[in-house]
């Protein structure tokens, strides 16, 4: 278990850094907080010669309110900062409770957003909760900078859109919206440190007791995040009920395509998005954001 | 707590402060791993990626060349010798020289300048394998078309036990009631926090092996055998050890192969595991299958009891014979009845071998019996806590194999049990999805016998009072590896000596400067050596009171020690320092020394395999939990244990309750979460702790520990052990407790959510029963 040696790049400034990314191209990694790059690194999964290490861009670690935008969290913002982050316990404490469901103190200390997005694992946490929220996200590249909706940036296990030679995830955008209500339930086989069997993750747009809209979207279950639309459709516009939430969450369960694994059976993860998704709506429902 | 404790005692019966807490907590305290000596190599071992294949040839003539390569050994370099426990059962080379048996297994080892570098010299072994089918379901080891791992053990059969005691038949037939269960018991890992670790050096013809280890002794036992040495020129010794648990009993490759590399470069080797070594080495708690019939009257009064197991065993004995007879030796323990049977088969597999993990053998067969017990009480409709009230073992009876209990308060503890955990305002009236389970345990306060056959005694204790009295040092061979042992013998000589133990040193484990003592493992520390303890503490005492009888002019036997004080409990102008006599006698009559030894009385009966599970004293405790299980995900939500113990005196509160928590802690994890898992190929899918999944603070529950009454003649100031037996009833009582608020019974470990989830479906898809 060791690291091997590479040469060790820590740029003052985001466009330093993208040159960086640029010129080193396949043969450099890019590290926020390490949580996964360091294991992979040891493990040899992965053998970069160089590494371009994001810690002097503070820049990219705050959370903030920009008018017309929404939230905005910079992308080496840590697991804890969104734990702790007042602005977020306003507006979207989901997200806090997101990231506090995350591995353990530690980790939570270190790893990013944007870590946990690009390292793009089907189980990750921030991505359900994230993509229910409608977030998008800003790939910054030498020459280039553009913005990709969350919910279309995964390709599979461990892929995603950005491009390994050019870009920086910058920052995640959590749009101004209309949604009255946003939770994420994680179910793991122990209370810290583990990965999600199955996450669910919802937001809703309340009328009363109308759902206007609602966003699922499931984690762990399908080789990416994936939008449960069967669900939202059969909400969309009716009076909620516990029956209703229920129907919602046999539907969800037909949106995923789940492996069985170390963690736990196919069969299993299917029953939990049922009993997972019901329960997320009615706590946003009747909860608001959290 | 304190009810217990004998008013007359200084020192023991207190909670003072850990002899080693500052260093640990300040992170002073340097582990075997810290150990840096001048010129020191690095070592590491190759191991198998096969579960079963034949070695054609090993190639090391690259890896010779890499720049830092010191050496670079095989079987070619070691000793041939087979080791293991007992003698019939050696079957263990130190490198594989035919075939290797488990993906793990050791075949080559390099010392190398730096750490880096051994991996490159590992990566560059050529070794050419021909692999061969593998055995990897215990179940089917004996079958007549399966491989044979070892050409000496035919159809793949380690031990075959058979032990029978009154007339099971007759009692079943003469039952009310006759009832059979299986349950199976999974692989887990003692996972201590502290991975393996020794480092070895040669001066001349002398080995001294640094080793996080439980047992030194048995260390230098192993090595000197190995190595055709007197057991005068093998030094072991240790540091701090960060937890064992029963994996860092038997050697572990690392001290083999660090006294080889070490000898052929002439410069000191650490060697050490990374986790995923350790779970590789392993010689974790075996796979079980229990069958269990029992036959009860119309009471509930157990009449007969038949167990019938098997065991994976794994690729070799290691200490796994021992285990095979505690599975079913403990089972007699806290419940009377006359009639026992016992069947066990400890098959070899091609997957790591199993050995000692915490309550070594007993805790899955106690958690198969308590179910198995929760069963019969539904069936008959009896209260689970009646059952176990009825059937409790009474002080000063015999097993019916043959192990005589002194002390034994099971009933109190059982009642007392009842008591705070409100088990008869809750049973039958807890809200849904919740439920509340009882189940008991017993575990040997040492072992009657050693592991290897000698007579010499179990423990020894030396105590050296300094020149000036204002120091003692206790000489043990002792080994603490964090449960406390130091601590409670510096009480232990302190009172014995009329001390204080803010005075006493230790020098612990070490089988140069310490008398030899068999070690930790079996639950044996404080009954065993603290006997040896006291004995020696009693023996400066006796020499001090002579002394100071002549300085005083006044008889010795009016005299007494207590705290530091000589005095007379009748005159109280009568008094002197303890420096003032100690150093009295140093300048009279040369150093004050008090030297003590135990040897436990024969024990047992003449049957084969008697000798396992005697011990001079039993603990007994009683544990009940409340659990919420979530009826849809299977989720298992463990609220509150009350544990209540039978532990004799206590010599140190907060230690024992430290161990309390210790084991439910493990048991709580073995009994939810834990579990080593396999490919097809015999490679553990998870041997790291993001997958192997032990508990964290925040599963904790909330813990009760409460004590009964209890003095055990057979130990000092009436001691017997808490360590393992508090791992015990763990299993069985969650179990239960699931089993009260479900109504679904988990027939395997561990229990997890998912298999809730699966029970609970499957009940629904039934339909409801009758
Ligand atoms: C013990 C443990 C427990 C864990 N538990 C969980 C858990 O419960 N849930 C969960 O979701 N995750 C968990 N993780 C995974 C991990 O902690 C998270 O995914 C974390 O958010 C990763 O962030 P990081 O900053 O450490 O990423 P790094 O390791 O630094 O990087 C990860 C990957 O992302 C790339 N990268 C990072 N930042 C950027 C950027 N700004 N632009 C472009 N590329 C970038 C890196 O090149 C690398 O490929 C756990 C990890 C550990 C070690």
């Amino acid at each position: 278990m060791f690291l091997p040696d590479f040469d060790y790049h820590a740029p003052e400034t985001l466009a330093e850094a993208c040159d960086l990314v640029r010129d080193l191209g396949p043969s450099a990694k890019v590290l926020a907080g390490g949580t996964d790059l360091l294991i992979k690194l040891k493990h040899g999964l992965v053998t970069p010669t160089a590494v371009i290490s994001l810690k002097a861009l503070d820049e990219l670690k705050t959370i903030t309110h920009v008018p017309g935008r929404g939230v905005v969290i910079g992308a080496r913002a840590t697991h804890n900062d969104l734990v702790n982050s007042p602005l977020l316990h306003e507006r979207f404490l989901s997200v806090s409770e997101a990231a506090h469901k995350l591995a353990n103190n530690q980790v939570r200390n270190r790893g990013t957003v944007g870590g946990n997005l690009v390292n793009a694992i089907p189980s990750a946490d921030l991505p359900p909760i994230l993509i229910a929220l409608d977030a998008w996200i800003t790939l910054v590249g030498s020459n280039t900078s553009r913005t990709v909706p969350l919910h279309s940036f995964f390709t599979g296990p461990s892929c995603c859109v950005i491009d390994p030679v050019d870009e920086i995830l910058t920052e995640i955008v959590l749009p101004d919206q209309q949604t009255t209500g946003s939770t994420y339930l994680k179910f793991a086989l122990r209370r810290s440190g583990a990965l999600s069997v199955t996450g669910v993750a919802v937001a809703v747009t309340m009328d009363g007791d109308t759902i206007v809209d609602s966003r699922i979207c499931l984690g762990a279950v399908f080789p990416v995040p994936v939008r449960a639309n069967d669900a939202e459709d059969l909400l969309r516009g009716k009076t909620w009920s516990d029956e209703l939430l229920a129907e919602a969450g046999e539907a969800a369960s037909c949106c995923a395509l789940p492996i069985t694994d170390i963690r736990g059976t196919a069969e299993y993860r299917l029953d939990l998005v049922r009993v997972l998704t019901k329960r997320a709506l009615k706590r946003a429902i009747t909860e608001g954001h959290v | 707590m304190s009810e217990t404790v004998k008013q007359d005692h200084a020192v023991i019966g207190k909670s003072v402060p850990k002899i080693d807490g500052r260093e640990k907590v300040t992170g002073a305290a340097r582990y075997t791993a810290d150990l840096k000596f001048p010129n020191m190599l690095f070592g590491k071992i190759l191991t198998s990626p096969f579960a079963h294949a034949r070695i054609i040839s090993i190639d090391t003539s690259e890896a010779e060349k890499i720049p830092g390569v010191r050496a670079v050994i095989t079987h070619k370099d070691a000793p041939t010798l087979k080791y293991g426990i007992s003698p019939a059962r050696w079957d263990e080379n130190i490198f594989c020289i035919d075939t290797v048996k488990f993906v793990g297994d050791k075949v080559a080892a390099v010392a190398c300048i730096d750490e880096q570098t051994c991996y490159k010299a590992l990566a560059a072994i050529k070794v050419e394998y021909e692999e061969l089918p593998a055995v990897l379901d215990p179940l089917h080891a004996t079958d007549e078309d399966q491989p044979q791992i070892h050409p000496e053990f035919v159809r793949n059969i380690n031990a075959e036990i058979h032990q029978d005691f009154g007339d099971v038949e007759a009692a079943f037939k003469d039952a009310h009631y006759v009832r059979t269960d299986t349950f199976v018991g999974n692989r887990t890992y003692q996972t201590p926090i502290e991975p393996h670790t020794a480092t070895s050096m040669w001066d001349g013809e002398k080995l001294t092996v640094y080793s996080s280890t439980q047992s030194p002794h048995y260390f230098q036992y192993y090595i000197a055998r190995e190595f055709g040495l007197p057991m005068g020129d093998v030094r072991v010794l240790k540091t701090y050890v960060g937890g064992g648990f029963g994996g860092k009993l038997e050697p572990t490759g690392l001290e083999f192969g660090g006294a080889i590399l070490a000898k052929i470069t002439g410069r000191p080797v650490k060697m050490f595991y990374d986790r995923a070594e350790m779970f590789a080495h392993n010689r974790g708690r075996h796979r079980q299958y229990m069958t269990i019939t029992s036959g009860v009257d119309k009471d509930g009064k157990i009449l007969g009891v038949h167990a019938d197991f098997v065991m994976d065993g794994g690729a070799y004995t290691s200490l796994g014979i021992a285990t095979a007879y505690y599975a079913g030796a403990m089972l007699t323990l806290t419940y009377e009845f006359d009639n026992f049977r016992f069947d066990m088969l400890r098959v070899y597999t091609n997957l790591p071998a199993c050995g000692a993990q915490r309550g070594h053998g007993a805790p899955q067969p106690r958690y198969a019996f308590e179910a198995h017990l929760d069963n019969i009480a539904k069936d008959l409709d009896i209260d689970p806590m009646d059952i176990r009230i009825l059937n409790a073992r009474r002080p000063n009876t015999t097993t019916p194999n043959e192990f005589l209990v002194n002390s034994c308060e099971m009933k109190a503890c059982l009642e007392k049990a009842r008591e705070i955990s409100g088990w008869d305002e809750k049973k039958g009236n807890l809200p849904k999805g919740r439920g509340i389970g009882v189940a008991t345990g017993s575990f040997v306060s040492g072992a009657g016998y050693p592991i290897y056959r000698t007579d010499l005694p179990h423990a020894a204790a030396m105590i050296k009072v300094g020149e000036d009295g204002t120091a003692a040092t206790l000489y043990t061979g002792a080994t603490d590896i964090g449960q406390g042992s130091d601590t409670v013998l510096c009480q232990m000589a302190a009172e014995a000596m009329g001390y204080t133990y803010e005075q006493m040193k230790i020098v612990a484990a070490d089988t140069e400067t310490t008398p030899h003592d068999f070690g930790a493992y079996a639950s044996r520390q404080t009954l065993m050596s603290g006997a040896a303890v006291k004995q020696a503490g009693e023996e400066v005492k006796a020499q001090m009171l002579e002394i100071a009888a002549e300085m005083l002019d006044f008889p010795a036997v009016d005299l007494d020690i207590r705290e530091g004080k000589v005095f007379s409990p009748g005159n109280a102008s009568v008094t002197l320092t303890f420096e003032e006599v100690a150093r009295h006698f140093f300048v009279n009559r040369g150093p004050l020394v008090g030297k003590g030894s135990y040897t436990p009385p024969k024990l047992g009966g003449k049957f084969k395999g008697a000798a396992v599970g005697t011990s001079p004293a039993y603990s007994f405790a009683a544990q009940v939990s409340e659990v919420e299980i979530d009826e849809e995900t299977g989720e298992i939500n463990v609220l509150d244990v009350w544990d209540v113990h039978d532990c004799g005196t206590v010599i140190n509160p907060a230690l024992l309750e430290a161990q309390v928590h210790g084991a439910l802690f493990m048991g709580l994890g073995e009994s939810i979460w834990e579990e080593v898992k396999f490919d097809d190929k015999g490679r553990i899918l998870n041997p790291n702790l993001s997958e192997y999944r032990i508990p964290t603070a925040v599963d904790m529950p909330v813990v009760h520990s409460a004590l009964v009454d209890s003095y055990e003649p057979a130990g000092p100031w009436g001691v017997k052990e808490v360590g393992e037996g508090a791992t015990l009833p763990t299993m069985g009582c969650f179990r239960n407790a699931i089993f009260d608020a479900m109504g679904v019974s988990i027939n395997s470990l561990p229990l997890g959510y998912e298999k809730v989830w699966r029970a609970l479906k499957e009940r629904r898809e039934e339909g409801p029963a009758e």
